[in-house]
Protein backbone atom coordinates (compact mmCIF):
# COMPACT_ATOMS: atom_id res chain seq x y z
CA UNK A 1 0.00 0.00 0.00
CA UNK A 2 1.30 3.33 -0.75
CA UNK A 3 0.57 5.77 1.98
CA UNK A 4 2.29 8.79 -0.21
CA UNK A 5 2.32 9.14 -3.56
CA UNK A 6 4.17 12.53 -5.22
CA UNK A 7 4.45 13.10 -8.77
CA UNK A 8 6.06 15.69 -10.84
CA UNK A 9 6.52 18.32 -8.11
CA UNK A 10 7.54 21.71 -9.29
CA UNK A 11 8.36 24.95 -7.40
CA UNK A 12 9.81 27.78 -9.06
CA UNK A 13 11.61 30.45 -7.12
CA UNK A 14 13.96 33.02 -8.15
CA UNK A 15 17.15 31.76 -6.88
CA UNK A 16 15.97 27.83 -7.02
CA UNK A 17 13.49 25.67 -8.42
CA UNK A 18 12.38 22.21 -7.23
CA UNK A 19 11.67 20.06 -10.57
CA UNK A 20 10.04 16.79 -10.88
CA UNK A 21 10.51 15.78 -7.38
CA UNK A 22 8.31 12.27 -7.81
CA UNK A 23 8.30 9.73 -5.32
CA UNK A 24 6.43 7.22 -3.53
CA UNK A 25 6.02 5.64 0.61
CA UNK A 26 5.08 2.14 1.07
CA UNK A 27 3.35 1.68 4.40
CA UNK A 28 5.42 0.69 7.44
CA UNK A 29 8.34 1.58 5.93
CA UNK A 30 11.31 4.54 6.85
CA UNK A 31 12.28 6.39 4.34
CA UNK A 32 15.44 9.20 4.87
CA UNK A 33 15.48 12.33 2.42
CA UNK A 34 18.67 13.22 2.17
CA UNK A 35 20.38 15.71 0.69
CA UNK A 36 22.73 18.90 1.66
CA UNK A 37 21.77 21.81 3.08
CA UNK A 38 19.74 23.95 0.53
CA UNK A 39 18.93 21.12 -1.82
CA UNK A 40 15.50 20.86 -1.71
CA UNK A 41 14.68 18.65 1.61
CA UNK A 42 12.32 21.70 3.69
CA UNK A 43 10.83 22.97 0.27
CA UNK A 44 9.57 19.83 -0.88
CA UNK A 45 7.98 18.78 3.08
CA UNK A 46 6.17 22.29 3.12
CA UNK A 47 4.54 21.40 -0.53
CA UNK A 48 3.75 18.05 0.83
CA UNK A 49 1.34 20.27 3.70
CA UNK A 50 0.58 22.84 1.06
CA UNK A 51 2.33 25.51 3.55
CA UNK A 52 4.20 26.57 0.42
CA UNK A 53 2.45 26.12 -3.01
CA UNK A 54 4.00 24.02 -5.68
CA UNK A 55 3.32 25.64 -9.78
CA UNK A 56 2.71 21.72 -10.40
CA UNK A 57 2.81 18.26 -9.59
CA UNK A 58 0.16 16.15 -7.56
CA UNK A 59 -0.03 15.18 -4.34
CA UNK A 60 -1.91 11.97 -2.67
CA UNK A 61 -1.81 11.36 0.80
CA UNK A 62 -3.41 7.38 0.99
CA UNK A 63 -4.37 7.78 -2.28
CA UNK A 64 -6.20 11.15 -1.88
CA UNK A 65 -5.13 14.31 -3.04
CA UNK A 66 -4.36 16.48 -0.24
CA UNK A 67 -5.83 19.97 -1.65
CA UNK A 68 -9.59 18.58 -1.04
CA UNK A 69 -9.16 16.40 1.66
CA UNK A 70 -6.63 18.46 3.71
CA UNK A 71 -8.70 17.80 7.11
CA UNK A 72 -8.97 14.45 6.78
CA UNK A 73 -5.71 13.73 5.70
CA UNK A 74 -4.58 15.75 8.43
CA UNK A 75 -6.24 13.61 11.11
CA UNK A 76 -3.89 10.92 9.97
CA UNK A 77 -0.23 12.22 9.63
CA UNK A 78 2.34 14.05 12.00
CA UNK A 79 4.12 16.83 10.78
CA UNK A 80 7.39 17.50 12.80
CA UNK A 81 9.80 20.24 11.87
CA UNK A 82 12.78 19.79 14.17
CA UNK A 83 11.91 20.21 17.53
CA UNK A 84 8.82 22.44 18.34
CA UNK A 85 9.84 26.16 18.05
CA UNK A 86 6.52 27.43 18.64
CA UNK A 87 5.10 28.71 21.75
CA UNK A 88 8.51 28.26 23.92
CA UNK A 89 6.96 30.31 26.82
CA UNK A 90 4.17 28.61 27.26
CA UNK A 91 3.35 25.54 29.50
CA UNK A 92 3.75 22.11 27.23
CA UNK A 93 0.30 21.46 29.75
CA UNK A 94 -1.30 23.87 27.52
CA UNK A 95 -0.12 23.47 24.20
CA UNK A 96 -1.34 20.06 24.51
CA UNK A 97 -4.49 21.13 26.16
CA UNK A 98 -5.36 22.96 22.65
CA UNK A 99 -4.04 20.69 20.41
CA UNK A 100 -5.66 17.75 21.54
CA UNK A 101 -9.12 19.30 20.60
CA UNK A 102 -8.23 19.38 16.72
CA UNK A 103 -7.62 15.23 16.77
CA UNK A 104 -10.54 12.96 16.49
CA UNK A 105 -8.45 10.46 17.64
CA UNK A 106 -6.64 11.59 20.00
CA UNK A 107 -5.56 9.26 22.32
CA UNK A 108 -5.03 10.12 26.12
CA UNK A 109 -3.61 6.76 27.36
CA UNK A 110 -0.95 6.80 24.06
CA UNK A 111 0.01 10.44 25.32
CA UNK A 112 0.82 9.69 28.72
CA UNK A 113 2.63 6.72 27.75
CA UNK A 114 5.07 8.20 25.17
CA UNK A 115 5.22 11.25 28.05
CA UNK A 116 6.50 8.93 30.71
CA UNK A 117 8.54 6.98 28.00
CA UNK A 118 10.54 10.06 26.89
CA UNK A 119 10.53 11.34 30.65
CA UNK A 120 8.57 14.86 29.71
CA UNK A 121 7.36 17.36 32.59
CA UNK A 122 4.04 18.38 31.46
CA UNK A 123 4.76 21.72 33.55
CA UNK A 124 7.72 22.69 31.90
CA UNK A 125 7.83 24.84 28.14
CA UNK A 126 9.46 24.25 25.22
CA UNK A 127 12.50 27.08 25.72
CA UNK A 128 13.28 24.86 29.37
CA UNK A 129 13.45 21.50 27.08
CA UNK A 130 16.49 20.28 25.33
CA UNK A 131 16.62 20.06 21.35
CA UNK A 132 16.29 16.42 21.88
CA UNK A 133 13.63 16.70 24.25
CA UNK A 134 11.66 19.05 22.39
CA UNK A 135 11.81 16.37 19.20
CA UNK A 136 10.46 13.91 21.49
CA UNK A 137 7.70 16.21 22.64
CA UNK A 138 6.53 16.86 18.94
CA UNK A 139 6.46 13.06 18.31
CA UNK A 140 4.33 12.70 21.54
CA UNK A 141 2.45 15.11 19.93
CA UNK A 142 1.81 13.24 16.82
CA UNK A 143 2.12 9.40 18.17
CA UNK A 144 -1.01 10.69 20.65
CA UNK A 145 -3.45 10.84 17.57
CA UNK A 146 -3.10 7.95 15.89
CA UNK A 147 -0.65 9.34 13.01
CA UNK A 148 -0.15 6.77 10.12
CA UNK A 149 2.16 8.47 8.36
CA UNK A 150 5.26 11.03 9.96
CA UNK A 151 6.45 13.91 7.97
CA UNK A 152 9.75 14.65 9.99
CA UNK A 153 12.40 17.89 8.81
CA UNK A 154 15.59 17.24 10.57
CA UNK A 155 13.87 15.70 13.72
CA UNK A 156 17.43 14.61 14.36
CA UNK A 157 20.23 17.64 13.88
CA UNK A 158 21.25 19.41 17.14
CA UNK A 159 21.03 15.96 19.38
CA UNK A 160 24.10 13.95 20.58
CA UNK A 161 24.71 10.50 19.38
CA UNK A 162 23.01 8.95 22.42
CA UNK A 163 19.78 10.58 22.18
CA UNK A 164 19.64 10.12 17.96
CA UNK A 165 20.54 6.75 18.97
CA UNK A 166 17.40 6.78 21.06
CA UNK A 167 15.19 8.32 18.60
CA UNK A 168 16.01 6.34 15.70
CA UNK A 169 15.36 2.89 18.21
CA UNK A 170 12.07 5.43 18.25
CA UNK A 171 11.40 5.42 14.63
CA UNK A 172 12.23 1.52 13.78
CA UNK A 173 9.56 0.40 17.00
CA UNK A 174 7.07 2.71 15.12
CA UNK A 175 7.81 1.46 11.61
CA UNK A 176 7.16 -2.16 13.23
CA UNK A 177 3.79 -1.33 14.44
CA UNK A 178 3.18 -0.47 10.59
CA UNK A 179 3.53 3.92 11.28
CA UNK A 180 5.30 4.82 7.73
CA UNK A 181 8.39 7.10 8.72
CA UNK A 182 9.42 10.27 6.24
CA UNK A 183 12.15 12.24 7.52
CA UNK A 184 14.54 14.50 6.16
CA UNK A 185 18.53 14.72 7.76
CA UNK A 186 21.81 15.51 6.66
CA UNK A 187 23.26 13.08 8.86
CA UNK A 188 23.93 10.08 6.92
CA UNK A 189 25.01 7.49 9.70
CA UNK A 190 21.04 7.67 11.14
CA UNK A 191 20.22 6.60 7.57
CA UNK A 192 22.85 3.85 7.85
CA UNK A 193 21.58 2.34 10.94
CA UNK A 194 17.44 2.60 10.34
CA UNK A 195 16.36 3.22 6.91
CA UNK A 196 14.32 1.33 4.95
CA UNK A 197 14.43 3.33 1.45
CA UNK A 198 16.22 6.66 0.76
CA UNK A 199 15.34 9.67 -1.30
CA UNK A 200 17.99 11.22 -2.59
CA UNK A 201 17.68 15.34 -3.33
CA UNK A 202 20.59 17.59 -5.15
CA UNK A 203 19.87 20.97 -6.40
CA UNK A 204 15.78 20.80 -6.36
CA UNK A 205 16.11 17.55 -8.62
CA UNK A 206 16.11 14.09 -7.27
CA UNK A 207 18.86 11.60 -8.06
CA UNK A 208 18.20 8.71 -6.66
CA UNK A 209 14.78 7.19 -4.88
CA UNK A 210 15.58 3.35 -4.07
CA UNK A 211 15.94 1.13 -1.37
CA UNK A 212 18.79 1.91 1.32
CA UNK A 213 20.86 -1.28 0.30
CA UNK A 214 20.53 -1.23 -3.25
CA UNK A 215 21.54 2.65 -3.80
CA UNK A 216 24.78 1.17 -1.29
CA UNK A 217 25.32 -1.64 -3.87
CA UNK A 218 25.69 0.57 -6.81
CA UNK A 219 28.88 2.31 -5.55
CA UNK A 220 32.22 1.18 -4.58
CA UNK A 221 35.16 2.93 -2.08
CA UNK A 222 39.15 2.77 -3.95
CA UNK A 223 41.27 3.51 -1.64
CA UNK A 224 44.32 4.64 -3.57
CA UNK A 225 48.13 5.99 -3.42
CA UNK A 226 49.35 8.93 -5.56
CA UNK A 227 50.92 6.32 -8.16
CA UNK A 228 47.77 4.51 -8.53
CA UNK A 229 45.48 7.15 -9.27
CA UNK A 230 46.35 7.26 -13.58
CA UNK A 231 44.13 9.13 -15.79
CA UNK A 232 43.05 5.83 -17.16
CA UNK A 233 40.98 5.27 -13.56
CA UNK A 234 40.03 8.79 -13.31
CA UNK A 235 38.47 8.53 -15.78
CA UNK A 236 36.24 5.77 -14.45
CA UNK A 237 35.73 6.99 -11.48
CA UNK A 238 33.04 9.31 -9.59
CA UNK A 239 35.08 11.38 -8.02
CA UNK A 240 38.51 11.00 -6.22
CA UNK A 241 39.26 13.12 -3.02
CA UNK A 242 42.96 13.48 -1.33
CA UNK A 243 43.49 12.30 1.97
CA UNK A 244 46.15 11.24 4.65
CA UNK A 245 47.32 8.30 3.08
CA UNK A 246 46.67 9.25 -0.82
CA UNK A 247 43.42 9.22 -2.03
CA UNK A 248 40.02 7.92 -1.31
CA UNK A 249 37.44 7.28 -4.84
CA UNK A 250 34.13 6.70 -6.20
CA UNK A 251 33.32 4.12 -8.44
CA UNK A 252 30.36 2.18 -10.21
CA UNK A 253 30.42 -0.80 -8.60
CA UNK A 254 29.80 -2.23 -12.38
CA UNK A 255 33.00 -0.31 -13.44
CA UNK A 256 34.80 -1.95 -10.61
CA UNK A 257 34.64 -5.77 -11.88
CA UNK A 258 38.56 -5.61 -13.71
CA UNK A 259 40.10 -3.52 -11.27
CA UNK A 260 42.57 -5.27 -8.95
CA UNK A 261 43.11 -3.07 -6.02
CA UNK A 262 41.75 -2.82 -2.46
CA UNK A 263 38.15 -2.25 -3.27
CA UNK A 264 35.40 -1.78 -0.34
CA UNK A 265 31.78 -1.49 -0.19
CA UNK A 266 31.00 2.24 0.72
CA UNK A 267 28.45 3.50 3.29
CA UNK A 268 26.12 6.86 2.25
CA UNK A 269 28.34 9.51 3.48
CA UNK A 270 31.22 8.65 0.96
CA UNK A 271 28.73 8.53 -1.92
CA UNK A 272 27.18 11.93 -0.74
CA UNK A 273 30.47 13.55 -0.49
CA UNK A 274 32.02 12.27 -3.76
CA UNK A 275 28.40 12.62 -6.15
CA UNK A 276 28.14 16.47 -4.19
CA UNK A 277 31.75 16.84 -5.21
CA UNK A 278 32.04 16.02 -8.49
CA UNK A 279 29.30 18.79 -9.52
CA UNK A 280 31.42 21.41 -7.16
CA UNK B 1 -14.34 26.67 14.66
CA UNK B 2 -15.10 26.43 18.31
CA UNK B 3 -11.49 24.88 18.77
CA UNK B 4 -9.68 27.40 16.40
CA UNK B 5 -11.47 30.11 18.57
CA UNK B 6 -10.26 28.64 21.86
CA UNK B 7 -6.57 27.84 20.39
CA UNK B 8 -7.17 31.81 19.65
CA UNK B 9 -8.12 32.87 22.82
CA UNK B 10 -6.07 30.14 25.14
CA UNK B 11 -2.67 29.89 22.69
CA UNK B 12 -2.80 33.64 20.41
CA UNK B 13 -4.29 35.97 22.28
CA UNK B 14 -1.90 38.69 23.60
CA UNK B 15 -2.92 39.52 27.24
CA UNK B 16 -3.20 43.07 26.84
CA UNK B 17 -6.33 42.69 24.60
CA UNK B 18 -8.32 41.89 28.35
CA UNK B 19 -6.32 44.36 30.16
CA UNK B 20 -7.21 47.59 27.45
CA UNK B 21 -10.79 46.54 27.61
CA UNK B 22 -10.60 48.37 30.78
CA UNK B 23 -9.80 51.29 29.40
CA UNK B 24 -13.12 51.75 28.40
CA UNK B 25 -13.27 53.28 31.39
CA UNK B 26 -11.92 56.62 29.64
CA UNK B 27 -15.67 57.51 28.65
CA UNK B 28 -15.62 58.80 32.26
CA UNK B 29 -12.33 61.61 31.48
CA UNK B 30 -14.45 64.93 31.34
CA UNK B 31 -12.01 66.41 27.83
CA UNK B 32 -10.73 63.41 25.74
CA UNK B 33 -11.03 62.54 22.05
CA UNK B 34 -13.04 58.92 23.38
CA UNK B 35 -12.03 57.22 20.10
CA UNK B 36 -8.80 56.57 21.57
CA UNK B 37 -10.43 53.86 23.60
CA UNK B 38 -11.04 52.22 20.39
CA UNK B 39 -7.39 53.15 19.04
CA UNK B 40 -5.95 50.70 22.19
CA UNK B 41 -7.96 47.86 20.47
CA UNK B 42 -6.45 47.99 17.45
CA UNK B 43 -3.23 48.20 19.27
CA UNK B 44 -4.17 44.75 21.36
CA UNK B 45 -4.99 43.13 18.02
CA UNK B 46 -1.54 44.26 16.51
CA UNK B 47 -0.08 42.86 19.24
CA UNK B 48 -1.73 39.54 19.33
CA UNK B 49 -0.40 39.53 15.54
CA UNK B 50 3.10 40.46 16.30
CA UNK B 51 3.58 37.79 19.07
CA UNK B 52 2.01 35.39 16.45
CA UNK B 53 4.90 35.72 14.53
CA UNK B 54 7.31 36.13 17.18
CA UNK B 55 5.40 32.32 18.46
CA UNK B 56 5.23 30.95 14.85
CA UNK B 57 1.55 30.70 15.71
CA UNK B 58 0.93 30.33 12.05
CA UNK B 59 3.45 27.09 11.87
CA UNK B 60 1.73 25.85 14.58
CA UNK B 61 -2.01 26.02 13.13
CA UNK B 62 -1.19 24.94 9.97
CA UNK B 63 0.50 21.42 11.40
CA UNK B 64 -3.18 21.14 12.62
CA UNK B 65 -6.54 19.12 11.04
CA UNK B 66 -7.74 22.46 9.76
CA UNK B 67 -8.19 24.72 6.53
CA UNK B 68 -5.59 27.28 5.89
CA UNK B 69 -8.59 29.38 5.20
CA UNK B 70 -10.22 28.57 8.76
CA UNK B 71 -6.88 30.53 10.16
CA UNK B 72 -7.78 33.62 8.74
CA UNK B 73 -11.37 33.38 10.35
CA UNK B 74 -10.64 32.47 13.61
CA UNK B 75 -8.56 35.42 14.13
CA UNK B 76 -11.08 37.38 12.28
CA UNK B 77 -13.81 35.89 15.05
CA UNK B 78 -11.57 36.60 17.62
CA UNK B 79 -11.13 40.07 16.36
CA UNK B 80 -14.62 40.74 16.11
CA UNK B 81 -15.29 39.36 19.66
CA UNK B 82 -12.40 41.68 20.78
CA UNK B 83 -14.00 45.08 19.41
CA UNK B 84 -17.52 44.25 20.41
CA UNK B 85 -16.35 43.40 23.62
CA UNK B 86 -15.01 47.42 23.80
CA UNK B 87 -17.88 48.64 22.58
CA UNK B 88 -19.91 46.64 25.09
CA UNK B 89 -17.26 47.72 28.27
CA UNK B 90 -17.76 51.32 27.18
CA UNK B 91 -21.44 52.17 26.52
CA UNK B 92 -21.87 51.67 30.51
CA UNK B 93 -19.37 54.08 31.80
CA UNK B 94 -20.64 56.79 28.51
CA UNK B 95 -23.70 56.27 30.44
CA UNK B 96 -22.68 57.05 33.70
CA UNK B 97 -21.17 60.19 32.22
CA UNK B 98 -24.12 61.00 30.67
CA UNK B 99 -26.26 60.68 33.97
CA UNK B 100 -24.42 63.66 35.38
CA UNK B 101 -25.06 66.85 34.95
CA UNK B 102 -21.56 67.51 33.06
CA UNK B 103 -20.80 70.23 30.59
CA UNK B 104 -20.16 68.66 26.96
CA UNK B 105 -16.72 66.97 25.66
CA UNK B 106 -14.98 70.46 24.95
CA UNK B 107 -12.22 68.35 22.51
CA UNK B 108 -14.43 66.58 20.67
CA UNK B 109 -18.08 63.78 20.31
CA UNK B 110 -19.79 63.26 23.27
CA UNK B 111 -19.64 59.87 24.17
CA UNK B 112 -23.22 59.58 23.17
CA UNK B 113 -24.83 56.86 20.37
CA UNK B 114 -23.78 58.42 17.01
CA UNK B 115 -20.46 58.38 18.73
CA UNK B 116 -20.25 54.53 18.95
CA UNK B 117 -21.91 54.39 15.39
CA UNK B 118 -18.58 56.62 14.34
CA UNK B 119 -16.53 54.00 16.44
CA UNK B 120 -17.99 51.41 14.76
CA UNK B 121 -16.88 53.10 11.09
CA UNK B 122 -13.25 53.64 12.45
CA UNK B 123 -12.89 49.93 13.47
CA UNK B 124 -14.22 48.45 10.11
CA UNK B 125 -11.93 50.80 8.36
CA UNK B 126 -8.76 49.54 10.42
CA UNK B 127 -9.94 45.59 10.11
CA UNK B 128 -10.11 46.54 6.32
CA UNK B 129 -6.70 48.16 6.17
CA UNK B 130 -4.78 46.47 8.64
CA UNK B 131 -6.10 42.67 7.96
CA UNK B 132 -5.70 42.83 4.05
CA UNK B 133 -1.94 43.97 3.93
CA UNK B 134 -1.49 41.71 7.08
CA UNK B 135 -2.33 38.39 4.82
CA UNK B 136 -0.54 39.67 2.10
CA UNK B 137 2.88 38.99 4.17
CA UNK B 138 2.21 37.61 7.84
CA UNK B 139 5.60 38.59 8.50
CA UNK B 140 4.96 42.22 8.09
CA UNK B 141 2.94 43.11 11.15
CA UNK B 142 4.37 46.89 11.89
CA UNK B 143 3.81 47.75 8.22
CA UNK B 144 0.21 47.08 8.00
CA UNK B 145 -0.23 48.39 11.38
CA UNK B 146 0.94 51.44 10.67
CA UNK B 147 -1.11 51.82 7.77
CA UNK B 148 -4.34 51.01 9.67
CA UNK B 149 -2.75 53.51 12.35
CA UNK B 150 -2.67 56.51 10.04
CA UNK B 151 -6.12 55.73 8.79
CA UNK B 152 -7.54 56.06 11.83
CA UNK B 153 -5.75 58.63 12.80
CA UNK B 154 -6.64 60.58 9.90
CA UNK B 155 -10.20 59.78 10.56
CA UNK B 156 -9.99 60.52 14.44
CA UNK B 157 -8.93 64.07 13.34
CA UNK B 158 -11.66 64.83 10.31
CA UNK B 159 -14.33 63.30 12.69
CA UNK B 160 -13.05 65.49 15.72
CA UNK B 161 -12.32 68.33 13.94
CA UNK B 162 -16.09 68.07 12.42
CA UNK B 163 -17.05 68.36 15.54
CA UNK B 164 -16.17 72.01 15.46
CA UNK B 165 -16.32 72.91 11.78
CA UNK B 166 -19.52 71.41 10.76
CA UNK B 167 -22.51 72.57 12.20
CA UNK B 168 -24.83 69.93 11.66
CA UNK B 169 -22.45 67.45 13.73
CA UNK B 170 -21.93 70.20 16.28
CA UNK B 171 -25.40 71.20 16.43
CA UNK B 172 -27.42 67.48 16.17
CA UNK B 173 -24.35 64.83 16.30
CA UNK B 174 -22.43 66.40 19.23
CA UNK B 175 -25.80 66.83 21.65
CA UNK B 176 -26.58 64.72 24.88
CA UNK B 177 -28.73 61.88 24.81
CA UNK B 178 -31.31 61.82 24.36
CA UNK B 179 -31.45 65.03 22.47
CA UNK B 180 -31.74 64.55 18.43
CA UNK B 181 -31.79 60.47 18.71
CA UNK B 182 -33.31 59.79 15.37
CA UNK B 183 -30.14 61.38 13.83
CA UNK B 184 -28.22 59.68 16.19
CA UNK B 185 -29.56 55.94 15.49
CA UNK B 186 -29.28 56.60 11.98
CA UNK B 187 -25.44 57.55 12.39
CA UNK B 188 -25.20 53.75 14.70
CA UNK B 189 -27.40 52.04 12.23
CA UNK B 190 -24.78 52.68 9.40
CA UNK B 191 -21.79 52.64 11.24
CA UNK B 192 -23.05 49.36 12.35
CA UNK B 193 -24.08 48.55 9.00
CA UNK B 194 -20.38 49.83 7.41
CA UNK B 195 -18.53 48.11 10.23
CA UNK B 196 -19.93 44.87 9.11
CA UNK B 197 -19.51 45.53 5.35
CA UNK B 198 -15.75 46.55 5.61
CA UNK B 199 -14.90 43.76 7.95
CA UNK B 200 -16.63 41.18 5.54
CA UNK B 201 -15.18 42.21 2.60
CA UNK B 202 -11.57 42.53 4.63
CA UNK B 203 -11.89 39.02 5.44
CA UNK B 204 -12.86 37.70 2.29
CA UNK B 205 -9.88 39.58 0.46
CA UNK B 206 -7.54 38.51 3.49
CA UNK B 207 -8.75 35.01 2.84
CA UNK B 208 -7.40 34.74 -0.94
CA UNK B 209 -4.29 36.46 -0.58
CA UNK B 210 -3.62 34.30 2.64
CA UNK B 211 -4.75 31.15 0.54
CA UNK B 212 -2.21 32.36 -1.53
CA UNK B 213 0.69 33.02 0.88
CA UNK B 214 4.03 30.69 0.60
CA UNK B 215 4.73 30.41 4.88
Amino acid sequence: MIDLSVRGLYKKYQNFELNNVSFDLEHGTITGFIGRNGAGKTTTLKSLLNLVHPNSGEILFFGKSFKENEFEIKQKIGFVAGGIDYYPKKKIKTITETTRRFYKNWDDKAYNHYMDLFNLDENKSPDELSAGMKVKYSLVLALSHNAELLILDEPTSGLDPVSRDDLLDVFMGLSEEGITILFSTHITSDLDKCADNIIYIKNGGVLASTDLNSFLRKYKVLDLTDNQLTDELKSKLVGYKKNKHGYSALIKASDSENINLKISDTDLESIMVHLEKESS
Amino acid sequence: MKTMLYKEFKLSMHPTSIIFLSLSAMMLIPNYPYYMTFFYTTLAIFFTCLSGRENHDIFYTMTLPIRKRDIVKSRFLLVTILELAQVITAIPFAIIRGTFNLPGNYVGMDANVAFFGLSFLMLGLFNLVFFTKYYKDTDKVGTSFLLGTIVITLFMIIAEASVHAVPFVKNYLDTKDPEFLTYKLVVLTAGIALYIVLTLFSYQRSVRSFEALDL
